[in-house]
C-alpha cells in the first residue's frame, strides 16, 4: 500500500526556484513517470519524495503520514539511482544486504530477500562477485535488487537507464515493467526519453521550468494534450506547430495561402495548429484546403517516409507519406493537406489547447 | 618490446623503425642517465656507505679496521648504550602511537567537519594547514617560548583564568615533556592529514552517499561501513608517512629540548641519540662513526621493512571507487 500526496511542493537552490508549486496525487501501485527536457525539476522532485533534500514549502504526505522531518532511510522508500551507487568495497551479495540487515531482519529473513530478489533479476551467478567485476547493465540490476530486497513501499527510480546502451536499454525497460506487474508496488521512474515514459508508465507527469504541465495516460497525453510543449514533447516524430491567423472558419499561414476548418473550436484570432505527423497528407498542387510548402528532404524508411517540408512563414513540419513521395526533389512546391479530425488548437499567445480548456 | 607496426613491414623496411628506436633508446638513456647518477651520488652512495662504516672501528675521522657486527651488538645489547637505544625506541613507538590518536584522528575529524561544509569551512580549511608550511625552527622556537615556566603563553593563560595548579614547567618535567612535544607535533602537521583525509572525501561520489542514506540514518554507521572503507587509499598514506615520520622524528625534539632528550632522557628519540653518537657533543662523551652508523642502518632497516608490510597490508584492503 502507497499512497503519495505531494501539496504546493517547493524548491530553491540559493535564489533558484526549482519547484514553483507542484500538486500530485501518486496512486497505490501506480507507475507514474516524472518527463521533461533537462532542469524541469523531474530529479528534483524525487530527490524531495526520496528525504535527499529537504522541501523549501509544501507537504508530502505518504499513506496518510507527513513526511516532514522523516529521514530518508524510514520513509519505506527506496532509489535506483542513475549511476547505480553500488558500494564499491561490497560483493553484490553485501550490496543487497546492506539495507535489509539494517532494517533489524534476521539472517535467515535477509538470506531469504536476496534470494528472492537474485532470482528475479538473475543475479545468482554474481552474488560474489565486487561492482566492478560487473557490466553496465548487471550494476543496474543489482541497483535494483538492492531496492528489491527492502521491499519498499515506493521505488524511486532516477533516469535508471540513461548509463546503458542503446539495445540493452529496451532491455532492461522491458523488465522493470515485468518487475512492476510482479511486485506490484508503487514506482516513480524519472527519465527524459519520451519513448521510455510513453512504453511504462501507467500515468505520466511532463514537467517544464518546475511546474507540471499535464498528467495523464500516455494516450491521454498523446490524442490531447494539454497545451502546446506537452504536445510536441510527447510523440516522435514530433508534432508540428504552424501558427495561424484566424479569420472565421479559415486559418492562414502567411505565404502558404489558408484552409477552410468548419469543425473549429471557438478560438481567438492566433490559433497555433499542431499537426502530428500521420495528420497530414501530400495532396495534389490543387487539392483544396492545403498550404503551400517548399519540399525539403525525405527520410526513407522502407514501409514509410517521413517528409520534411518548410512553410511560406519559414516553419518545418513533418509528415508521413507513402515512399512514393520520396520521388520529390528539395524545392519543389508541395500541397501540405490537414486532416481536420487529427487537429489540436493551441492559443498561441499561452500555448494552452483550446479543446481542453 | 617490439615495436607493433614493424611485423608486417617487409625485412628492408623493418630496419628503419629498429633505428628510430635505438634513436629513442638514446633519447631516454639521455634523459635517464643525469638523475640516476645524481641519485647514486647522493643518494645511495652514502646509505652503502653508512652501512659500510657501520662494519668497521673507528678513531674519529680516521677508519680503523673490519669489526663485523661488533657496532650493532654494541648499541644493541652492551650498557650504558643498550638501555639508551631502547629508552629512544620506546619513545619514538609511544610518538607514533600517540600522534597516531591525535594527529591523524583529529585530522580525520576535522576534514569530516570541513567536508559537511559546516559554518567556516572555508576559513578553517586554510586555518588548520597553515601551520605546515611554516618552518619546524620556527614552530619550535615559538613553542619553547609558550612552554616557559615564567614568562610562557600557557602559563600565563592558565594562571590568568584560575588555573595555577597546572601551570608547570612543560618541558623540564619528566612527566610532560615528551607529551608537550607531541602535542606541538600534532599542532603544527595535523593539516596534512585533513588535507589528505578532505581530498579521499571529496571523492566518493555523492550517489553513494545518497544510496547510503537511503539505507540508514546513522551518521557513524555510514563513516564506519560506507567512508571509512572508501577513503582507505587516504588512510595508507597518512598511516605510513606518519610511521616514517615519527622514528625519524629529529628536528622538533632538537630544537625545543636540546640533543640529550632531556629532561633525564625522556624525550630521547632514536633521531636524537643517532647525531649524538656520530657526531658528539658534550655531554655524550663520546663520538662513534661506528656506532652511529649501526643506528642509523637499524633506523633503516626497521622502517622500511615495517613501513613496507604495512603499506602492502594497508593496500589490499583499498578498493577502487
Amino acid at each position: 500500500m502507497a499512497q503519495l500526496s505531494l501539496r504546493g511542493v517547493r524548491k530553491n537552490f540559493k535564489n533558484v526556484e526549482v519547484l514553483q508549486g507542484i500538486d500530485l496525487d501518486i496512486r497505490d501501485r501506480e507507475l507514474i513517470v516524472f518527463v521533461g527536457p533537462s532542469g524541469c525539476g523531474k530529479s528534483t522532485l524525487l530527490r524531495l519524495i526520496a528525504g535527499l533534500d529537504p522541501m523549501t514549502a509544501g507537504e508530502f504526505v505518504l499513506n496518510g503520514k507527513s513526511m516532514q522531518g522523516v529521514a530518508p532511510s524510514k520513509r519505506d522508500i527506496a532509489m535506483v539511482f542513475q549511476s547505480y551507487a553500488l558500494y564499491p568495497h561490497m560483493n553484490v551479495y553485501d550490496n543487497m544486504a546492506f539495507g535489509a540487515r539494517l532494517m533489524g531482519l534476521s539472517k535467515a529473513e535477509v538470506q531469504a530477500r536476496i534470494d528472492e530478489a537474485a532470482g528475479m533479476l538473475q543475479l545468482e551467478p554474481l552474488l560474489d562477485r565486487k561492482p566492478r567485476e560487473l557490466s553496465g547493465g548487471q550494476r543496474q540490476r543489482v541497483a535494483i535488487g538492492r531496492a528489491l530486497a527492502r521491499k519498499p513501499s515506493v521505488f524511486l527510480l532516477d533516469e535508471p537507464l540513461s548509463n546503458l546502451d542503446a539495445a540493452l536499454r529496451s532491455d532492461v525497460r522491458l523488465e522493470i515493467a515485468k518487475l512492476h506487474r510482479k511486485i506490484g508496488a508503487t514506482m516513480i521512474y524519472v527519465t527524459h526519453d519520451q519513448v521510455e515514459a510513453m512504453t511504462l508508465a501507467d500515468r505520466i507527469v511532463v514537467m517544464r521550468g518546475g511546474l507540471i504541465e499535464q498528467v495523464g495516460t500516455p494516450r491521454e497525453l498523446y490524442e490531447t494534450p494539454a497545451n502546446a510543449f506537452v504536445g510536441t514533447f510527447i510523440g516522435s516524430p514530433r508534432m508540428s506547430l504552424l501558427e495561424t491567423t484566424r479569420d472565421g472558419p479559415h486559418f492562414g499561414i502567411e505565404g502558404s495561402g489558408s484552409i477552410a476548418l468548419p469543425g473549429a473550436p471557438e478560438t481567438g484570432q492566433k490559433v497555433t495548429l499542431g499537426l502530428r505527423p500521420d495528420a497530414m497528407h501530400l495532396g495534389l498542387a490543387d487539392a483544396p484546403d492545403g498550404f503551400d510548402a517548399e519540399f525539403e528532404y525525405a527520410e526513407y524508411l522502407g514501409n514509410e517516409a517521413y517528409l520534411y517540408a518548410r512553410l511560406g512563414d519559414g516553419t518545418r513540419v513533418s509528415l508521413k507519406g507513402d515512399t512514393a513521395s520520396c520521388a520529390h526533389q528539395p524545392g519543389d512546391t508541395v500541397r501540405i493537406c490537414p486532416d481536420p479530425a487529427q487537429l489540436h488548437y493551441f492559443d498561441t499567445e499561452t500555448g494552452r489547447s483550446f479543446r481542453s480548456a | 618490446m617490439d615495436a607493433p607496426d614493424t611485423t608486417e613491414a617487409p625485412t628492408q623496411k623493418s630496419r628503419l623503425p629498429r633505428l628510430r628506436m635505438s634513436g629513442r633508446g638514446m633519447w631516454i638513456t639521455f634523459l635517464l642517465v643525469p638523475p640516476l647518477a645524481v641519485m647514486a651520488l647522493f643518494v645511495i652512495y652514502p646509505i652503502v656507505s653508512a652501512l659500510a662504516y657501520a662494519f668497521y672501528d673507528w678513531q674519529g675521522l680516521r677508519r680503523g679496521e673490519f669489526v663485523g657486527f661488533a657496532n650493532f651488538s654494541k648499541v644493541l645489547f652492551d650498557e650504558p648504550f643498550a638501555t639508551t637505544t631502547w629508552n629512544a625506541f620506546k619513545n619514538n613507538v609511544f610518538v607514533f602511537f600517540a600522534l597516531m590518536i591525535i594527529q591523524n584522528g583529529l585530522g580525520f575529524i576535522l576534514a569530516y567537519a570541513l567536508w559537511r561544509d559546516l559554518p567556516g569551512a572555508r576559513f578553517h580549511r586554510i586555518a588548520v594547514f597553515l601551520p605546515v608550511v611554516l618552518s619546524t625552527v620556527i614552530i619550535g622556537y615559538v613553542w619553547k617560548l609558550f612552554f616557559h615556566p615564567i614568562f610562557g603563553a600557557v602559563n600565563q593563560l592558565l594562571r590568568s583564568v584560575g588555573l595555577d595548579v597546572f601551570a608547570g614547567p612543560w618541558l623540564g618535567d619528566p612527566d610532560t615533556a615528551l607529551n608537550a612535544l607531541i602535542f606541538v607535533n600534532a599542532w603544527a602537521w595535523v593539516g596534512f592529514p585533513t588535507l589528505v583525509f578532505l581530498a579521499g572525501l571529496q571523492r566518493i561520489p555523492s550517489e553513494i552517499l545518497d544510496a547510503a542514506r537511503m539505507e540508514t540514518d546513522s551518521e557513524l554507521l555510514l563513516i564506519r561501513k560506507i567512508i571509512w572503507p572508501l577513503i582507505a587509499p587516504s588512510a595508507t598514506v597518512c598511516f605510513i608517512l606518519l610511521f616514517i615520520g615519527s622514528f625519524n622524528w629529529f628536528e622538533l625534539p632538537y630544537i625545543m629540548v636540546g640533543l640529550d632528550g632531556s629532561p633525564f632522557g625522556t624525550t630521547d628519540v632514536l633521531g636524537l641519540y643517532f647525531y649524538r653518537t656520530a657526531f658528539g657533543n658534550q655531554s655524550a662523551g663520546i663520538q662513534d662513526f661506528g656506532m652511529g652508523s649501526a643506528l642509523a642502518v637499524l633506523m633503516f632497516l626497521f622502517i622500511a621493512v615495517v613501513a613496507t608490510v604495512w603499506t602492502i597490508y594497508l593496500r589490499r584492503r583499498e578498493i577502487e571507487v
